[in-house]
Parts: structure tokens; C-alpha cells; sequence
């Protein structure tokens, strides 16, 4: 006999971010409402169980507002809500082999064969909700012969643990309302309308009647959760297995036969990969000696990939690092991390870097060097949407995608070089706003030939207060050819001394 | 060879520097600084002469003119051109000719463009290129093609093109400039110093970067290079531009050379009537002849001598002034409503005129009023009449559509209005550029209770739970206050037509309205009005349709003509009606407001209606006047005067100032104002922004009435009052119109209920009571309500005889929510001897089943022997392919059979609950009375009790709630109004309550509360102490079992008017 469970979270997307790492602004004290935005317009899509009592689901933010100004607002996360679920839907697989996420806010475990591994099914369900109530999650739950049944009995049926016995699921419903039914919500206001509250309301009607005004899907429901017609859920799929494995028959000490090795277990798991469309971008490599010690190398890559050669080379370089001692009898290569990737397909256009893997080659190459120098060492320099110099250009890891949205200034003067931090000068400049005749930088003293200028640049208001203020910028060349890049803070005012600053050079 | 120019004259500064390229916030997102402070700017700074040159447009022109007209500054209109084909250029027109050549080309490039965009090409600008200074404005590179552009422009402007050039401190000015200077050389074309102008002073910066992250739809933060590198967009002292163009001293002179050669004043602009003339008689003569013709009509008994006098006083004003042919215009659209049956009413300081009443613009007669101030025309003002015209509400198309076929699309045109970031869309935009979360934006901006124009303060920000010292928040509220009263977008008037004897297109540039078959001008009526453009107010009203409806039933079922000026006057009965505040549906005075001032200001005459109208405004509210007035009436307070000159001015209303005619008299008789300055006086309270300029008045008005020997309060009450008429002023001239349509409808009201009823159904949505309580209010005055049925109504609410009785009152299919008018007269249509089954009604009238549905459920198939619920399972049974096999066989035979299902017998609560969700009103009984049982064991009192209980004493009183309000004017109290089955309590709630009682008040549909009764005469109020929300009982109501889920607001649909 089948036996389902119904799990339901009446709180989830509150509750859910109400978790340890919610957010900042949401501090437990206030009640919280979760709002979406549609067309500049505010529409509550849930709300703190403390505010139940006034406000609604689908109610304005602005009414929601005037009602519990205490509250605060947080958008709308759904595809954030779906994942969380099936998270947690993942994670009541400790429960029972087969389980499922009830979008948006339910899941759904197969109990059949199961609940006496946990003492039985009532042990089980006041264990699973005692577990959530512990991460802060307020649930209900009922278990019948069929899904639909539990899953009415979850949100219709009385408080506590609702188990409907074998054979008793007909007059188990028969009190519901008739929207537990999981029927459109028009259709449960049709039924209501017409006086047919419960859904015993519904077993006496004649078919025809009833399919002529409701459709088909409402008989459809209702003889699901009857168990006349079958309801099948589609469960989670299986965690791909990550990883390759190999004894050896002799343990392995030689060079060769480690690399050897490698080389075979990259291609099982690269095999693997390829069956879940995914490729690795972190990976550990275990040698289990003959004394019971566990070695380590892991590896990392700038995209996802399942090149066996390109996965083996990156731990080829470091097998000598390994010490087998008395032997390796062992090994198993791991992906910590995946992405998914997809099928081999080479790009026909040859597309350059970054762009999705195109160019394997130069991927490779940037791979090889950073497990060499360390992570993060690679990089390059992407222009950035500002006019202050310093932040016009962002270091990014080297095969980081897309340009960032701006392209590089070409009519802007820039200097080759840009000092980290501008350094001060001492400068004679006529003013108000000529070049400097002549300036001494790290006690060498230039004597200005030629001069441009100046760009003037003002601070970003909207940032710090300590934000600088105006920069005049001027290129100027020194009588040996030598051209700077330096700026005076702020306009003259009569009275003090301009500061000066070198920020960079030409050449 | 070019001819040397002479150089400006009127005592240039040295340097003869003038700015020509400035943008004003009228180049929406773009510039962000107004017209006028952009001018007193640039006098500040030592110019003599500026130009403004928003991007294809000439709408802030007029408020430039004036302000550089104030400060005896030179103003050269001018605009930036964007063309498809070529770079963007500057234009400056340097004659009328030229400018109405630069209009024309404004109006065809909008004319064929979307809404507030422009499409223009070269070919359009050098068709219209004639008398047009062009200044090229250099691209971001200057490549062959600009090259080229200069060329063509040396060969189609000759002398009067020239290039532009900026100094832009982009490090590269030196270089860029050599440049264009060499390109000036090649091309011939002379180069002209610029400035590219954005905000009048460099603090500006910032809401700059705001407007064009507004502009982006970014945030400031991710704006990054499209906003500007620095703050120098700012007008720069002539000595400055000299310095930066040092090398180019002839670029900097030529920019006075440009101004000296552009000659063209907006001054120059005359307004002409257009020519009425025909027949060979001049204006005049026809009007004079139209007025004896209407005089024999309108007094066919022989014409009082007061008004015999009145028409020669008026007619030699009108011939001095030379209006007739504005009178001639209004009485033409007029007559053309009239010819075609739409009833309209003038109002305005010239509708009320004894001329006007001739014409027929106005029902007023003169002889039963005492007319108006001497201000029917002021001759010495030489400011055009005043005469608006409203027309009913739905057919105001018509006449609109007939002024623009009579006159063409060239010399009438709708007058722009101009909309302005009020506080809320400020704070709304500025927060959202300044990347604050949508949350803390939207509860910014809902701080802001309507439409106020206040800036929302610290304390305001702190009361809301932010800290004023955050710095995003800071800049925040800064920059909104800042962007508040700038320009958005320009939308149209509700109905002011310019109308021109010229062409109107060379005027003002024409633009296409967002409403189809609407051509709008780029100025609005302050531009308007101080360019002396004449404007007729073709409103809308929805009042009169109702009225025209309501004369159309009378004449119908008790065969009585009326019209709005044969309705017997000084009815006692309609008065004792309306000192009852008897007035649910009577037009103006139905608000809460209005019905509890008419017990305490007891009507008793026509007079007494235009005060009713005009004291329940802001203005006498502010100032305080409301209640001297009423104790002066009472008698409880002597009348006097605060001097003989005021006595003329205010004798009609018992010396206590309530109309803005008398405010602005008593600025000129008792403060010492020019017409002119009180007229400024009015147009700058009505334009917050000049808040500065509202101080120097202030001073001026209330020292002028102290020297003149009035008490300093009475001084400062005045001037208050002034402030609160601001843009609501409320004139007498208008008062006196709307107190006719008051007259009118209530007379209607008192003597034909039901067919008052109707014509109000039939013209909904109008006025201030919904549908429930309009029925409420029929029933109350005896008047039988028949239900909808789909064999007895027609789409509109209708009356049926009855026997020996007065008419009942048949509700129309038009009731049924979210029923089209379309199906509804095929169900009439269709009818013949009426439908005996659903199934008829489907296949005869040919309606669809969601029809049929909504017919159902609003209870409409009751003649055919089903009731609502039983209604709803036929019509839901019915198959949407109507068994085409069986076509030709009688509709009974085409039904599918089915065996009988008995539902469950529907409740008297469930049935109120579906005619509110689906009538919008309750037929069967009221949600209160089902429900008073359990109320009264509660000891909660009905509303109609309240008249019999002790002042002061405690009182709980429950009903649905039908409006909560929050006047501005009212410190924060709010009026809630709940509904029983006996009529209305009016709640009120101040604020320390409203803090408490929050969640109740504001999300109930029904409302329990507890509070002190307060009585004055018959007007009753409960001063809310506790609030209950009792909603949950309205939807046990329609499910006493509890099957539905916990009661939702959208169940039981009553539809409150609300102040958010």
C-alpha cells in the first residue's frame, strides 16, 4: 500500500530568509513581509505569521503599509524560494529514499516501505517537523494513500499529525473545503458560489454535471486524491557520482605509474562529467598509501572542464611532490566543484578569450600558470565605468567573461603607468589653472618643455565625504623627453599653496 | 567677404560676451536649472544679454522672456536642433518672420513625431532656414562628413552660419580648439565662443547627474562615464570666457554679434482675435445684433432696466476693448453644442456678464443676482475676458473636435499644461538614481500625504524611523527638494483652447497630444496669459450629463421641458432640503465637508449657494474665515467694517474676505497693490518655488495694511488666506456658475427623485458617492428600486410607470460589474417578448457564457424562475458549442438533458455578499442589518440613533467603512465614514488615535468604534477613542460554516474611497 506524506511550509519564504543568514535589515524583532514589484507597484506575496491576522497575501504594499508600518519589506525571491526548496527537499532524503519539492511551498516524501525505519509514520513526521522547527521553519504535515489526500489533509485538516489509516481517505476529505483539492482558484469560487463547500459536497453530484461545469481537471483531482486514478511524482534526481577510483593490484611507487594513473582516472571522470553535462572546476586527487596515509593535491580551474589531458596535467606537474613511501595501493580523483558545460561542440567562430570556453588553449595555459604561481595571480585589466582614474580599470581573474559593459576610452590621454597612489610634487604653476612651469619629484627637479591641459575631474559626490575633491590633470613633457601625468587638487584660491600630485607616466 | 556687424548695442560689458548656449530643465533631463534662474543668474554675473536653446523646443522661452523683461536683460530665444541627417546645431531666429518660420519647423517635426519627440531633417531646416542664425555644434569627432555639414551650411546660410566651439576642460581644449579654428578658417564659417550651459550655478552638479541617471534609468553609481567629468557646465562671468578663450578673443565677440543680429522680441508676438466678422457687419455690430435677439428670447416680458443698463455698459466696454470678436467665438462654440443638444454653462468673470446671459453662454440670469464685482472686463488692465466653458462631461469630444474643424489645425490648439516632479515622484526618482532600495524609497514617498509641495523635512524622515544623518538619505531628500517643481513633461490643458486669426503655428510650436486627434502648444497658461494669448476653456462636466439625463427622464415620464435657465427659481422646498444637508449626488455639495457646513449656513437663497461654494475651499479655511462668516450670519457677532473703503469690497458677504476677487481687492484697496503687483501676488502664491519672492509680498501686503490703519491680525489673516487660495483660489465669477448647477440639481433631486437617481447611475463614474449609496439614498426618499433582470432593463438605469405612484427607479444592465456595454444591447435588442431560458438568451442574443455568468451571479434571471444559484448552474451547464446538430429544432430541445441536482438553498447573507461583488450595491438588505442582532447585543447604537443620544456620552457605532480622508488642511485628523443599514456616522480620528488604531482603520472593510459623541445642530461626528476591525464578520456573513479561508479583503467588495 502507498503511503505519502505532504509536507507543508505556510511560511517559507519568510521563514526561510528569517535563517541565520538573512538579511541585515531584517532584525528578528520586527515582523517581515515579502513583497514583489510589479510595474513600480508593491503586491505582498507573504507575510510574517505574526501579521496573519491583517494582512493578506496579494494585498497592496502600500495598504500592507498603512496597516504594519512596523514590518519590514523584502523582495520577492521565487526562483531563490524554488532552489531553497528543492534544497530542502534534498535533504528529507535522510527520511526516505524518494522525495520531491511541492512548489512553492511543499514537498512531498514517499513514506511506502519506509516509516518503520524511523519507529513509524508518526515518529517520523514529529521528528521531521521537531527538526524544522529547529532551523526555524514552521510546518505541517499529514500522510494518506495519496498525494492529493495528504496534501489536503497538510493544509486543511486539523492541527497536529494527520495519518489517514488504509481505506479511510473517502470520508478523511469529506469535511474539507474544496479548494484542498488543489483546484484553480476560480473553480473553487465557482463551488462556493454554488453552495458546494466541502468536497462530500462533491461526491454526490452526477459526473456529467459536474465534469459539463468544472472541466475535467476538477473530477481529475478529485478521484486522485480518492485514489481512483494514479498520481504520479516526479522525484528528485540522484546526485551524479563525482568521482573516479582505482585499486591497484601491486601498490605503484614509480613517477610513470602515478602519472600513468592520473591520466586513467581524469578519463573516468571526465566520462562521468560528460554523462551530466558538467565539467570540473575544483578538484582533489587522494593517494591512500600502504600505512594508512591519505595524500592530497588539489587543482583548480578557471573554467569548467572535462579535457582528461588538460585535468592530468594540472596535477603532472606536482606528482613529484608525492611521497609513496612503501607504496600507493590507492587512488581516487575527485570534482569538488562542477558547473555545467555543454556538449563537445567547438565553437566555429574562434572567438577569443573568455568567451565560454572558446579558446581551450589560452584556458589551459592560464591554468597551468596559476597552479604554479598560485591562485589568483593571473589577471588582467578591465575598464570600468568611471571618470576618476584610478577607478576606470578593475583587475580581474584573467578569463573573467565580458568586457563589463565599457569599453576602453581611447580619446582619453591616460598614462601608460598609473601609480598605485598619486605622490606629491612640489610645482610652480602660474595661475589659476596653467601648467606648471617646473616641478621636483623624489628630489629631482623637471623643468616643464611642453604641457596639456587641463582635464578636470570632479570626485563622485554620491560616495564618502572624504571623497577628493577637483583634479586638474595635466600631461606634461620635461626637457629630456620624460612626460608625466600630474594634477593640482582643487582651484586656486588666493592665499595657499596648491598641493600637487604625480599620478603617472607616459613612458 | 563678410560685412562687419555692428556690435551690440545697449552698453555691452567689455568682453561683449553672451551666453547662446543654454539648456533649461524645459530640456527634460537634460538641463537643471530653470528659465528664470538660468536669466537672474546671468544679470548676476555681469551679462546683458542671454539666449536659451533647449533641445527642439521653445517651451521655456516665455519664462525666460519675463524674467530677463524683470531684470532689463536682453533675451534671445533661440533652440538646439537635433537632426536626423546631420550633427545637432543651435538656431536662433532673427525676426518674427524667422521666428515663425522656427516654429512651423518645430510643429512639423513633432506634428510626425511620437508624443515629445521631434523628427526634422536638413531638407526641413533649410526649407524653413530663411532669416535662421545656425551655430554647428562640433561632434565628439570631427571627421570629412562634419566637414562637409560645414560646407552646406556656408552655402545655405551664408553670413548667418557659424561654428561653435566649447571649452570643456577635457585636457584637450587647447589642442580641440586650434582645431576647430583652423576647420572655421577652411570653412569660412566665423567660430563662436560657447559655454554649453547646463545649470545656472555649479552646486547644480549633482542634481545633473541625478536627472541623467534618471534620464538612463541607472543609478548615479553605475551611471559612470555618461555623466559629466566635472561641474563646469555652469554660467561663467564674461571675464572668464574672455580668459578661456583668450587665444580667440573673435570667437568671443561674435557672440555678441549673433545677439545684436537676432533683433526678434517675444514681445513682438500679437495676439489677434479670430476675424467673426460676416455678413458685412463688423464684430460688433453682429454681436450687438445677437445680444437684442437673445434679449427678446431670454426676457420675453420686456427687459428689466437693471439689466437693459447693464448690456449698454457692458456693450461700450466690449466695443473700447474691441472683444466682440471673443464673445463671437464663444457664442459659436455655444451654439454648436446647443445645435446639437449637449448642455453646457459658462463661468469665468466675463460668463457672468448680463451679455453673456444674452448670448446664451450663461443660465445666470443678472437680474436674480446682484451682479459681480466691476471686474467683468477691467479695462485698465487690458487683460482678456475670462470665460470658461463647461460642457457635459461625455460629449465634450464633439465640441472640441468641431473648434479644431472650424479653425484647422493651424490656428487652434489645445494650451499645454506644464507637470512638474511633485514631492512624491521627486523622492520616488531621486531615491531610486541615488540606488536607496525600493523599499526606503517607497516609504519616502509615501510620507508624502497627496500632492503636497512641501519637501519632506528631517523631523519627517526621523518620525519614519531613517536617520537624517545618513548621507544617502541626506542627499536624498536634498535632491528631491531640489528636483521638485521641475519640469517633466508637458501635458495638455484639460480644455483651453488659443485660438488665433493667424496662423497659430507661427506662434508656438504644435505638438501631438498623447490622446488621438489632439494637437497641443508647447506653453501653458501662465505663458500664455503673459503673453496676452487669448484661451477658451472647453471643459468637461460631468454634472451636466447628469442633468441633461434627468431633463430627459422628466420630460419623458412627466412630460415637463426644462432647461438649466427655465428650472423655477427660489424653490423653498429645495432650500429646506439642502439646509437638512439632504444632498447625497447634488452637485459641489454632496462632500462631507460641504454637507455639514450646510446646516450651519441654512441656505436660504441663490446668494447663499455661490457663498456654500466658494467658503468649503482652502482659502477661507486657512484663513480662517469660515467661522466669522457664520457667526456674523447668526447674528451672534456684529457685521462691521474694517474701514469704509472695505465696506464695497466685502459688504456682500458680511465683511469677512471669502472669494478671491475680494482678497485680491483688498491687496489694492486696503495694502496699497497696483492691479499689476496683485495680480503677481496671486500667480506666485500659486507657484510654490518663488517661496522667496513670498516673503518681500508678505511684507509689502501687511505693512501696507498697518499704514493704512488696519489691525495687524486681520492683516495677517488675510494674507494667509491669499496663501491658501494659491492655485484653488475659488473666484466669485466661478461660484456663481456652479451654484446654478447646484440649484439645478438639487431642485431635481427634491422634486424628481428617481429620475435624479438614474441620470446619476447612468452617469457614473462622477461625484463623490458610488452607486450603493446613491440607491440607499433614492430608497430613503421613498423611491421603489427594481433589480436588475435580464427581461426588464436596459443598459442604462430607466424608469418604469406605476400605477397611481411615482415612478420606480429599474436598475440597468450597466450595474452588472464587468459587464461590457456591447453585449448588454444585444441582450435588449434581442428581447423581442422576452427570454424564457438561459439557453434563449444564449443562442438568441447570441451572448457568450462568461456573459451569462456575470448575468447570473448579479441575480439578473430572476423572471425566469431562477434565482441566483440555481441561475449559475444552468448557465454553467450550458455547452459552449450550443449543439449545432440540432439547429432549427425550439432552444428547450437543444439542451443537453441532465438529471436535477438540489444545491444547497443560498443565504440571505450570501446573497448581499454577491450583489456587492457583483452590483456593487446591496438590494436584498444590508450587510449591518443581518448582522445588527448580534451588534445590538453588543450594545452597539445604529447610525440613525446617534441624533437621539446625549452629546458627549460614549458610543460604540459599526458600519462599512466608505471613506477615509486626510485633508491637508486638517493637521492630520482623519474623517472615516461608516455605513449601516440606517445611514452614515461620520468618525473622525485624530492623530494620536490613528497611531494606535492603524491596522484597524486602515484594512477594515467593517469598523467598530468607540467614541465621544460630539453634536452641533444636526451635524454629528464620533471621536474615535478605539477601533475595532470586525471584517471577519461580513465573511461569516456568506459562509457561516467556515469553510473559506480566513476572511480576505477582496471578498465582500465594498469599495471605499481612500486618501492613499
Amino acid at each position: 500500500m502507498r503511503r505519502v506524506m505532504s509536507l507543508w511550509l505556510p511560511s517559507w519564504p519568510i521563514e526561510r530568509r528569517r535563517r541565520p543568514s538573512a538579511s541585515r535589515s531584517a532584525s528578528p524583532a520586527n515582523p517581515v513581509l515579502v513583497a514583489d514589484w510589479v510595474g513600480g507597484r508593491g503586491i505582498v506575496t507573504a507575510v510574517d505569521p505574526g501579521l496573519a491576522d491583517s494582512l493578506t497575501p496579494g494585498m497592496a504594499l502600500a495598504d500592507a503599509r498603512a496597516m504594519a508600518p512596523q514590518a519590514v519589506v523584502l523582495n520577492a525571491d521565487p526562483a531563490g524560494d524554488a532552489a531553497a526548496l528543492a534544497r530542502l527537499a534534498a535533504w528529507c532524503g535522510r527520511y526516505s529514499p524518494w522525495t520531491a519539492p511541492d512548489q512553492p511551498d511543499g514537498i512531498w516524501l514517499d513514506l511506502t516501505g519506509a516509516a518503520h525505519l524511523s519507529g513509524g509514520e508518526h515518529v517520523l513526521a514529529e521528528e521531521l517537523i521537531g527538526r524544522l522547527k529547529r532551523f526555524g521553519l514552521s510546518a505541517r504535515a499529514a500522510i494518506a494513500e495519496t498525494p492529493g489526500a495528504a496534501w489536503a489533509l497538510a493544509r486543511e485538516g486539523s492541527a497536529g499529525i494527520m495519518a489517514v489509516p488504509e481505506g479511510a481517505t473517502r470520508v478523511a476529505l469529506a469535511p474539507l473545503p474544496v479548494r484542498a483539492l488543489r483546484l484553480a482558484a476560480e473553480t473553487a469560487e465557482l463551488l462556493d458560489r454554488l453552495g458546494l463547500r466541502r468536497i462530500g459536497d462533491l461526491y454526490k453530484l452526477p459526473r456529467p454535471a459536474l465534469v459539463a461545469r468544472f472541466g475535467f481537471a476538477t473530477a481529475e483531482r478529485l478521484d486522485q486524491a480518492l485514489g481512483l486514478l494514479a498520481e504520479p511524482l516526479s522525484p528528485l534526481p540522484p546526485a551524479p557520482i563525482r568521482s573516479s577510483h582505482r585499486r591497484f593490484a601491486e601498490p605503484i611507487q614509480r613517477p610513470e605509474d602515478l602519472a600513468a594513473a592520473t591520466a586513467s582516472l581524469a578519463e573516468a571522470l571526465c566520462r562521468r562529467l560528460a554523462e551530466a553535462g558538467a565539467g570540473a572546476r575544483r578538484l582533489a586527487l587522494n593517494f591512500y598509501r600502504l600505512d594508512g596515509v591519505v595524500l592530497t593535491l588539489e587543482a583548480g580551474t578557471a573554467q569548467a572542464s572535462r579535457d582528461p589531458r588538460h585535468l592530468a596535467r594540472l596535477f603532472a606537474e606536482r606528482l613529484d611532490r608525492i611521497e609513496p613511501d612503501l607504496g600507493i595501493e590507492d587512488m581516487r580523483l575527485t570534482a569538488l566543484l562542477v558547473e555545467p558545460l555543454g556538449g563537445e561542440q567547438a565553437p566555429l567562430d574562434g572567438t577569443g578569450l573568455g568567451d565560454g570556453g572558446a579558446d581551450a588553449t589560452l584556458a589551459a595555459l592560464v591554468d597551468r600558470l596559476e597552479n604554479r604561481l598560485g591562485a589568483g595571480s593571473v589577471g588582467r585589466y578591465r575598464p570600468r565605468d568611471s571618470h576618476i582614474p584610478e577607478r576606470a580599470a578593475e583587475r580581474v581573474p584573467a578569463l573573467t567573461t565580458g568586457a563589463g559593459g565599457t569599453p576602453w576610452q581611447p580619446d582619453r590621454l591616460r598614462p601608460v603607468r598609473l601609480l598605485p597612489r598619486p605622490e606629491p610634487i612640489e610645482a610652480t604653476a602660474p595661475i589659476p589653472d596653467d601648467p606648471p612651469v617646473q616641478f621636483r619629484w623624489r628630489r629631482r627637479v623637471h623643468r616643464v618643455r611642453a604641457a596639456d591641459g587641463p582635464e578636470r575631474i570632479l570626485g563622485e559626490w554620491w560616495r564618502d565625504p572624504g571623497e577628493p575633491a577637483l583634479r586638474d590633470y595635466y600631461c606634461v613633457e620635461d626637457e629630456e623627453g620624460r612626460r608625466f601625468w600630474l594634477y593640482r587638487a582643487g582651484l586656486h584660491q588666493a592665499g595657499t599653496t596648491p598641493r600637487w600630485f604625480l599620478h603617472g607616466f607616459f613612458a | 567677404m563678410r560685412k562687419p556687424f555692428p556690435r551690440f548695442e545697449d552698453g555691452m560689458s567689455d568682453d561683449g560676451y553672451v551666453e547662446l548656449q543654454v539648456a533649461s530643465n524645459f530640456s527634460f533631463l537634460r538641463g537643471a536649472s530653470h528659465p528664470d534662474e538660468l536669466v537672474s543668474e546671468a544679470v548676476r554675473l555681469g551679462h546683458r544679454a542671454v539666449a536659451l536653446t533647449d533641445h527642439n523646443s521653445l517651451a521655456g522661452v516665455v519664462r525666460a522672456h519675463q524674467a530677463a523683461r524683470e531684470h532689463h536683460c536682453r533675451f534671445v530665444p533661440g533652440c538646439r536642433l537635433g537632426l536626423e541627417d546631420r550633427p545637432s546645431l543651435l538656431l536662433y531666429p532673427i525676426d518674427r518672420a524667422a521666428y515663425g518660420r522656427l516654429c512651423r519647423l518645430l510643429t512639423r517635426g513633432k506634428r510626425r513625431a511620437e508624443k515629445g519627440d521631434c523628427r526634422l531633417t536638413y531638407a526641413d531646416l533649410r526649407e524653413h532656414g530663411e532669416g535662421q542664425i545656425v551655430v554647428a555644434l562640433p561632434p565628439e569627432r570631427c571627421d570629412a562628413g562634419f566637414r562637409a555639414f560645414l560646407d552646406e551650411l556656408a552655402r545655405d546660410f551664408g553670413d548667418r552660419a557659424y561654428l561653435g566651439a566649447q571649452h570643456l576642460y577635457r585636457g584637450d581644449d587647447a589642442k580641440r580648439l586650434q582645431r576647430l579654428s583652423r576647420l572655421s578658417e577652411q570653412s569660412g564659417l566665423p567660430m563662436v565662443a560657447l559655454n554649453d550651459v547646463r545649470y545656472h550655478r555649479p552646486e547644480r552638479r549633482r542634481l545633473l547627474d541625478v536627472m541623467t541617471a534618471i534620464r538612463e534609468h541607472c543609478t548615479v553609481a553605475t551611471a559612470g562615464l555618461k555623466l559629466l567629468a566635472n561641474a563646469e557646465r555652469h554660467l561663467k562671468t564674461p571675464t572668464e570666457m574672455a580668459r578661456l578663450f583668450r587665444r580667440y578673443p573673435e570667437a568671443i565677440r561674435r557672440t555678441g554679434e549673433i545677439a545684436a543680429r537676432c533683433r526678434f522680441s517675444l514681445d513682438e508676438l500679437r495676439y489677434e482675435y479670430p476675424d467673426e466678422s460676416s455678413d458685412g457687419l463688423t464684430p460688433q455690430q453682429r454681436l450687438e445684433r445677437l445680444v437684442a435677439a437673445g434679449v427678446r428670447e431670454r426676457y420675453p416680458e420686456g427687459v428689466p432696466d437693471k439689466v437693459a443698463a447693464l448690456l449698454r455698459h457692458e456693450l461700450t466696454l466690449v466695443a473700447e476693448l474691441n472683444y466682440a470678436p471673443y464673445f463671437l467665438t464663444v457664442h459659436d462654440i455655444v451654439t454648436f453644442a446647443r445645435s446639437r443638444g449637449i448642455l453646457c454653462q459658462g463661468r469665468g468673470s466675463a460668463a457672468n456678464s448680463a451679455v453673456c446671459y444674452c448670448l446664451g453662454i450663461t443660465a445666470v440670469d443678472p437680474a436674480r443676482l446682484d451682479l459681480l464685482f466691476e471686474r467683468f472686463i477691467s479695462a485698465e488692465r487690458n487683460e482678456p475676458p475670462d470665460i470658461d466653458v463647461d460642457f457635459e462631461h461625455e460629449r465634450r469630444e464633439e465640441v472640441i473636435q468641431h473648434v479644431y474643424a472650424k479653425y484647422g489645425r493651424e490656428r487652434a490648439g489645445l494650451a499645454a499644461t506644464v507637470i512638474c516632479y511633485r514631492a512624491r515622484g521627486a523622492m520616488r526618482e531621486v531615491g531610486k538614481a541615488l540606488g536607496l532600495s525600493a523599499d526606503v524609497v517607497q516609504r519616502l514617498a509615501e510620507t508624502v500625504w497627496g500632492w503636497s509641495e512641501e519637501p519632506i523635512d528631517d523631523r519627517r524622515a526621523r518620525e519614519l524611523g531613517f536617520d537624517p544623518e545618513d548621507r544617502t538619505l541626506r542627499l536624498a531628500l536634498e535632491l528631491a527638494g531640489e528636483l521638485i517643481g521641475f519640469p517633466r513633461h508637458l501635458s495638455q490643458h484639460v480644455g483651453g483652447f488659443v485660438i488665433t486669426r493667424g496662423r497659430l503655428d507661427e506662434l508656438v510650436p504644435i505638438e501631438n497630444a498623447a490622446m488621438p486627434e489632439r494637437t497641443v502648444i508647447e506653453w501653458d497658461k501662465d505663458d500664455l496669459d503673459a503673453m496676452g494669448l487669448l484661451k477658451i476653456d472647453v471643459l468637461g462636466l460631468g454634472m451636466l450629463t447628469c442633468i441633461r439625463r434627468a431633463f430627459a427622464l422628466i420630460e419623458r415620464h412627466h412630460g415637463r421641458r426644462l432647461d438649466l435657465a427655465t428650472v423655477p427659481a427660489e424653490d423653498a422646498a429645495v432650500y429646506d432640503m439642502l439646509c437638512n444637508a439632504d444632498s447625497v449626488g447634488v452637485f459641489q455639495v454632496e462632500s462631507r465637508a460641504q454637507m455639514s457646513m450646510l446646516p450651519r449656513l441654512k441656505p436660504r437663497s441663490f446668494y447663499d449657494l455661490v457663498i456654500e461654494v466658494a467658503i468649503v475651499r482652502p482659502g477661507p479655511i486657512q484663513g480662517d474665515m469660515v467661522h466669522p462668516y457664520l457667526r456674523r450670519r447668526d447674528g451672534k457677532e456684529p457685521v462691521e467694517y474694517p474701514s469704509e473703503a472695505l465696506r464695497e469690497v466685502l459688504g456682500k458677504t458680511l465683511g469677512v474676505p471669502l472669494f478671491q476677487e475680494q482678497a485680491m481687492r483688498i491687496a489694492m484697496v486696503a495694502a496699497g497693490f497696483s492691479g499689476a503687483e496683485a495680480d503677481r501676488l496671486r500667480r506666485a502664491m500659486a507657484t510654490f518655488r518663488r517661496t522667496g519672492q513670498i516673503g518681500n509680498f508678505r511684507d509689502k501686503f501687511i505693512g501696507g495694511m498697518i499704514a493704512n490703519g488696519y489691525p495687524k491680525d486681520f492683516a495677517e489673516r488675510c494674507f494667509q488666506q491669499i496663501q491658501g487660495f494659491g492655485e484653488y483660489g475659488f473666484p466669485e465669477s466661478h461660484a456663481a456658475s456652479f451654484a446654478l448647477l447646484v440649484y439645478v440639481s438639487a431642485w431635481i433631486k427634491c422634486h424628481y427623485p428617481a429620475a435624479f437617481a438614474a441620470a446619476l447611475l447612468n452617469s457614473q463614474p462622477m461625484g463623490f458617492y458610488a452607486p450603493a449609496q446613491i440607491v440607499r439614498d433614492a430608497r430613503a426618499h421613498g423611491v421603489e428600486v427594481r433589480a436588475v433582470d435580464v427581461n426588464r432593463s436596459d443598459w442604462d438605469a430607466t424608469l418604469e410607470p406605476v400605477e397611481g405612484a411615482a415612478p420606480a427607479l429599474r436598475l440597468g444592465l450597466r450595474q452588472v460589474r464587468g459587464l461590457g456595454e456591447e453585449p448588454a444591447q444585444k441582450l435588449v435588442q434581442h428581447r423581442a417578448s422576452g427570454y424564457r431560458s438561459p439557453i434563449e438568451l444564449m443562442l438568441r442574443a447570441g451572448l457568450g457564457k462568461p456573459v451569462l455568468v456575470r448575468l447570473a451571479e448579479a441575480d439578473a434571471l430572476r423572471s425566469l424562475g431562477l434565482d441566483r444559484r440555481r441561475a449559475l448552474w444552468a448557465v454553467k451547464g450550458l455547452s459552449d458549442d450550443a449543439l449545432p446538430l440540432f439547429e432549427g429544432l425550439p432552444p428547450a430541445a437543444r439542451q443537453r438533458p441532465e438529471a436535477e441536482v438540489r444545491l444547497p438553498e443560498m443565504r440571505l447573507g450570501e446573497h448581499v455578499a454577491s450583489d456587492y461583488a457583483f452590483l456593487d450595491l446591496p438590494l436584498k438588505s444590508h450587510p449591518m442589518a443581518l448582522l445588527r442582532r448580534r451588534f445590538a447585543r453588543e450594545g452597539v447604537v445604529r447610525a440613525a440613533d446617534l441624533a437621539h443620544l446625549d452629546p458627549e456620552s460614549l458610543v460604540d457605532v459599526a458600519g462599512l467603512v466608505l471613506v477615509r480622508q486626510r485633508p491637508g488642511s486638517a493637521n492630520g485628523v482623519i474623517f472615516a465614514t461608516l455605513e449601516d443599514e440606517t445611514g452614515v456616522a461620520n468618525i473622525i480620528v485624530w492623530p494620536d488615535a490613528f497611531e494606535r488604531f492603524r491596522a484597524e482603520l486602515m484594512g477594515a472593510t467593517l469598523l467598530l468604534c468607540r467614541g465621544r459623541l460630539q453634536r452641533e445642530g444636526i451635524v454629528i461626528h464620533v471621536i474615535a477613542e478605539r477601533l475595532w476591525d470586525l471584517s471577519n464578520r461580513l465573511g461569516e456573513l456568506r459562509d457561516p460554516e467556515g469553510t473559506r479561508p480566513p476572511y480576505a479583503p477582496t471578498e465582500l467588495s465594498v469599495r471605499s474611497r481612500d486618501f492613499h
